[in-house]
């Protein structure tokens, strides 16, 4: 605000008492801050005040006389002279009330907002007690289904303006809006368009009447019977703060928690709604070991514990693989990192799917934070996932960040996404081109010429001129046709900008976590590698593993080749997950004994698990998960497992106890305390941190001992005229396990199709919406072609789904990059 | 000797009681044998009793399931969760009904207050008291159970002593005043009818005015 610059604080006077405001503060927040509460409907901190419901009205003196105001359109100024409670304000607020229940139907009762409406609750607060108005209230059809998972009451609605602020203001999908006007104005969605946005569920949060409910908790409670407890969403890696709502043992609903640095009270749907897998009646609640039948039977903790202590005392070190991890809490981790590396001794142990980064792009470089990316006046050079699609919160805050902070966004991806409307430079590479891309980028902003053959000169020398201020990198994996090394040479080009940071965008998870506990080959806890660290942790642990082991994609060859005898499946589907299909069916139909600890029965279980066990979830345990920034932050347990599941860290501790170890961990705080032991990047990781982190989280700083990557650039050959580069991306709703185990939103997984570059379609001679035949040197799949502008020429998009991997199984994870002819079907 | 003298002074009270008329009544629970009498003692007319759930004169339930009784229970003896109504075939007026509705009646302590929070009128006690379980699941009414009958009638228990026409102090509709707390409202019928019952008249008010008016209610009991 302009008048920021005049003075550094303003007095106002709130009801007789003066107090100090900030200049710009809105009246609505100092007067809230001096203990004054003023009721409002559509006023919400983290959207711009439009003044539509007229409840926060106050007597307001600016020298001119007193004379009532809405104090959520005021800033503060100097003399200000404010009266909260006269007799004017209260008439004020009783015509207000009164008139919005001239319509307000009278079904609290039956209303899912019922008992914790502010409509109610200010209206027992500040109303007049009774309505003059005897008329016939206005009747519109009971609940639409805007969406799947959101139903709308019109007739509930006070047109406050929340929800199409937010869907408009802060997630940019403008899909609901006023409509018809006077007496008849209602919120709706437009003709024949869902509110398929995915970012819906915030509008049920923040509607301030029951007019938008969501379909997971329809009658499912009233709220005097939730009890809740503050906890991490797991979904993905941002580590939205969240309130993790129950009844009768049973979750019913997840709220947004305004954590100042991570998602401003804001979830996406995803992370909101994926709760309803953990309620599914697929879930273990006891172990399974296979029968002579082929069949997973169930079976008792002794039973399973022990098949499986059989088959590791029978492996060498080496024979020995463990894939997977991100699922669990850090110290889960930490336990699981320490039987595998520790007591079995083998660094076969990776928790990327193949669908990450080298760990020292993600590690080894300088980091920055979610509010250092959001900085006004910095640039973000987006290199990686669209975040829209795969970091919800993390894609409202760069919005933010863009539109009302004057952050400047360059995006680097290989086709156009959520963020693309608002990037000042968007350069689309195709797959392989992005190490001489970010060359080029570099030796631009150096003043130096530059020619390449994807994108052209001119707009890199742009994109180069529109980098202002402190750099801030979101690097991740945009397409899984493409390896991660090719992603990290890239970085290593951008690292030699002048102030630059980068903020992980790995999407798995708690994967910032399971990389810190050492779940990756090479890697010990606390940011340390297998050299580095050795005499630190070797202290405390009963040993060591000898050498380097595998990734992922290593685990799987070597186990296709009958080289691993036991391979540990830590929450992980790879016959789903792994971008190559046949790499992940292959490896796990070969490896001696599988042994599976998850939550559900996913497909990986189903066609090669020999022993499974069920682990407790996200709701059923207490531990800490680490995000994107390394910030880590509690989740509570809030209801018990189903039937026998176990937190996972207790069943680590349970095999290497019958394997003859003793892990030494009891309790989530004692693995804490022992992290922190051996982990000097986690010396602020205390008790008292995470107590007074409530909602922060502690934030995890610093490189360890990890060495920034080293670029390992080999040419890039070109594809033949025939063949088209292969671009996978995932979509929120990527049908992954569990969403498929959600009942509302099984139904938004994406269907299958191809995308091309316009131009494509005449040398093809098909029109779009034609089925056509992709293909590449391993595989191939069947689905309708639609053009994508934003495609560079060359390239092929078929989109990432989890359910039967279709796009995996034109992946080969041993090439840098997939080259696939498409043809008439 | 007075010690003794003294003894028999503390018996005086019981001797002299064994020759007065017997207050207490010749209650069989309903299993007298062929000519013994088997006599329920009147009960004051606000007598809590084990509750019914009622149902509207079209057959539909009251109960919406908005747990606003299970809220307010001081003893935390009601259990309800509401469900959709299917459109085509609704269980109660409105989206949603009483999916569970259950009572335990070895913590409920007959307070009613779950009747005055039921918007709907659900929610009744009637007179019963007579009902003896030997189980705790007997003990937990489900809503099978509470919810009235094709008839409009409770439904019996085989433990539970119903006589003829206690089916009739089943209603909420004894309101001193009136539903709304408001005296103005005293003698004016603003409840909704019952399966079996009709709408029932409203009972003579406390005020001078409504007892002195002709009181159509007073026919009821």
């Amino acid at each position: 605000m302009s008048r920021a610059d005049e003075a550094e604080t303003v007095n106002v006077t709130v009801n007789g008492a003066e107090i100090e405001a900030s200049p710009g503060e809105l009246l609505i927040d100092a007067c809230e801050r001096a203990g004054a509460y003023i009721p409002r409907f559509c006023y919400h901190s983290r959207m711009k005040p439009v003044g539509m419901c007229r409840m926060c009205l106050v007597e307001v003196d600016t020298g001119r006389g007193a004379a009532l105001q809405p104090s959520c359109m005021l800033p503060v100024s100097d003399g200000m002279t404010v009266e909260t409670e006269t007799d004017l304000t209260k008439k004020a607020q009783d015509g207000v009330l009164e008139f919005l229940l001239v319509n307000h139907p009278l079904d609290c009762p039956v209303c899912d907002k019922g008992g914790e409406c502010p409509l109610q609750d200010q209206t027992v607060a500040f109303g007049p007690g009774e309505s003059r108005f005897v008329e016939e209230k206005r009747h519109y059809e009971k609940p639409i289904a805007i969406s799947d998972t959101v139903y709308l009451d019109r007739e509930r609605c006070i047109l406050c303006d929340r929800c199409t602020r937010f869907a408009n203001d802060v997630a940019g999908d403008t899909l609901i809006h006023f409509m018809d006007r006077g007496n008849n104005t209602q919120v709706n969605t437009f003709p024949d368009e869902p509110f398929a946005s995915y970012f819906s569920g915030n509008t049920v949060q923040i509607c301030p009447v029951g007019a938008l409910t969501a379909k997971p908790y329809r009658f499912k409670a009233r709220p005097w019977d939730l009890e809740e407890t503050i906890s991490t969403a797991w979904t993905d890696s941002v580590g939205s703060r969240i309130t993790v709502q129950s009844s009768r043992n049973e979750v019913l609903r997840l709220l947004g928690v305004d954590a100042d640095s991570v998602n401003w009270g804001w979830l996406s749907d995803k992370e909101r709604f994926a709760f309803e897998a953990l309620n599914s009646e697929d879930r273990l609640g006891r172990p399974l070991v296979r029968d002579d039948d082929h069949q997973l039977v169930a079976t008792g903790w002794g039973d399973a514990l022990d098949r499986a202590v059989a088959a590791l005392q029978g492996a060498a070190p080496e024979r020995i693989a463990m894939i997977g991890g991100a699922r669990l809490t850090n110290e889960s981790q930490y336990a699981w990192a320490k039987l595998a590396k520790g007591v079995l001794r083998t660094d076969n142990v990776d928790s990327q799917l193949g669908d990450g980064l080298p760990v020292e792009a993600v590690l080894g470089l300088p980091r920055a934070t979610i509010d250092d990316a959001c900085r006004p006046g910095g640039t973000i050079i987006l290199m990686g996932p669209d975040p829209k699609e795969e970091l919800g919160a993390l894609y409202l805050r760069l919005r933010h960040a863009v539109l009302e902070d004057g952050a400047t966004l360059i995006e680097i991806t290989p086709r156009a996404g959520g963020l693309t409307g608002l990037a000042s430079h968007s350069l689309h590479p195709r797959p392989g081109e992005l190490p001489a891309l970010t060359a080029a980028l570099v030796a631009a902003v150096n003043g130096e010429a530059v020619d390449t053959a994807g994108v052209g000169g001119g707009v890199i020398a742009a994109a180069a001129a529109a980098l202002d201020g402190p750099v801030t990198v979101v690097l991740g994996r945009a397409s899984l046709a493409e390896t991660g090394e090719s992603v990290a040479d890239a970085a290593v080009n951008l690292s030699r900008l002048d102030d630059v940071s980068f903020l992980s965008a790995l999407r798995r998870g708690n994967i910032h976590g399971a990389l810190d506990a050492g779940l990756s080959p090479g890697l010990l806890p606390g940011r340390t590698t297998l050299s580095a660290g050795s005499e630190r942790v070797g202290e405390v642990w009963p040993g060591l593993p000898e050498s380097d082991g595998l990734d992922t994609a290593g685990i799987l060859a070597a186990s296709a080749e009958g080289d691993i005898d036991v391979l540990i499946v830590l929450g992980a589907d790879p016959i789903n997950d792994f971008v190559d299909h046949a790499a992940a069916v292959a490896g796990l139909e070969a490896a001696g004994t599988v042994i599976a600890v998850d939550l559900v029965r996913n497909d990986s279980i189903e066609a090669a698990a020999h022993i499974v066990f069920a682990a407790a979830g996200p709701t059923e345990s207490s531990g800490t998960f680490t995000n994107l920034e390394g910030r880590v932050s509690v989740c509570e347990q809030k209801v018990t497992p189903p039937g026998t599941a176990r937190p996972d860290w207790m069943l680590a501790t349970e095999l290497a106890h019958r394997l003859g170890a003793d892990l030494g961990l009891d309790s989530p705080e004692s693995i804490r305390a022992e992290l922190v032991s051996v982990s000097p990047v986690h010396h602020n990781l205390i008790e008292e941190a995470l107590a007074v982190g409530r909602i922060d989280g502690v934030l995890v700083e610093g490189n360890g001992d990890i060495a920034a990557p080293v670029s390992t650039t080999a040419d890039v050959p070109s594809n033949d005229a025939y063949s088209l580069r292969l671009v996978s991306t995932r979509s929120m709703y990527d049908d992954g396990v569990a969403l498929r185990h959600s009942a509302s939103s099984r139904g938004l997984a994406r269907g299958l199709d191809v995308r091309l570059s316009p131009t494509e379609f005449d040398k093809l001679g098909v029109k779009p919406g034609t089925i056509v035949k992709v293909e590449s040197s391993c595989g191939q799949l069947l689905a309708p072609a639609f053009a994508d502008s934003s495609l560079p020429a060359g390239s092929a998009h078929v989109p990432w789904s989890a359910a039967g991997s279709p796009a995996g199984s034109l992946i080969d994870a041993g090439a840098p990059f997939i080259d696939v002819r498409v043809e008439r079907a | 000797m007075a010690d003794i003298a003294d003894y028999f002074r503390g018996f005086a009270v019981t001797f002299r009681k064994l020759f007065e008329d017997r207050v207490t009544g010749e209650y069989r629970g309903g299993r007298a044998k062929e000519g013994q009498p088997d006599d329920k003692r009147p009960k004051p007319e606000r007598l809590h009793g084990r509750h019914v759930l009622n149902r509207y004169e079209d057959g539909m339930e009251k109960c919406i399931g908005c747990e606003l009784c299970a809220g307010v229970c001081p003893a935390n003896c009601i259990y309800v969760r509401g469900a959709d109504n299917d459109p085509e075939n609704p269980t109660s007026p409105g989206e949603r009904f009483g999916f569970v509705y259950e009572i335990n009646y070895l913590r409920c302590i007959h307070c009613d207050l779950c009747v005055e929070a039921c918007p709907t009128q659900a929610i009744t006690e009637s007179k019963l008291f007579e009902f003896s379980f030997t189980n705790r699941s007997d003990a937990i009414y489900t809503k099978d159970e509470l919810v009235v009958g094709d008839d409009g009638k409770p439904q019996q228990m085989p433990w539970e002593d119903w006589r003829d026409g206690e089916d009739q102090l089943t209603s909420g509709w004894m309101r001193a005043t009136s539903s709304a707390g408001d005296h103005r409202y005293e003698g004016v019928v603003h409840w909704a009818g019952e399966l079996g019952y009709g709408v029932r008249a409203p009972e003579l008010g406390q005020s001078a005015e409504v007892a002195s008016a002709p009181a159509d209610g007073g026919e009821v009991e």
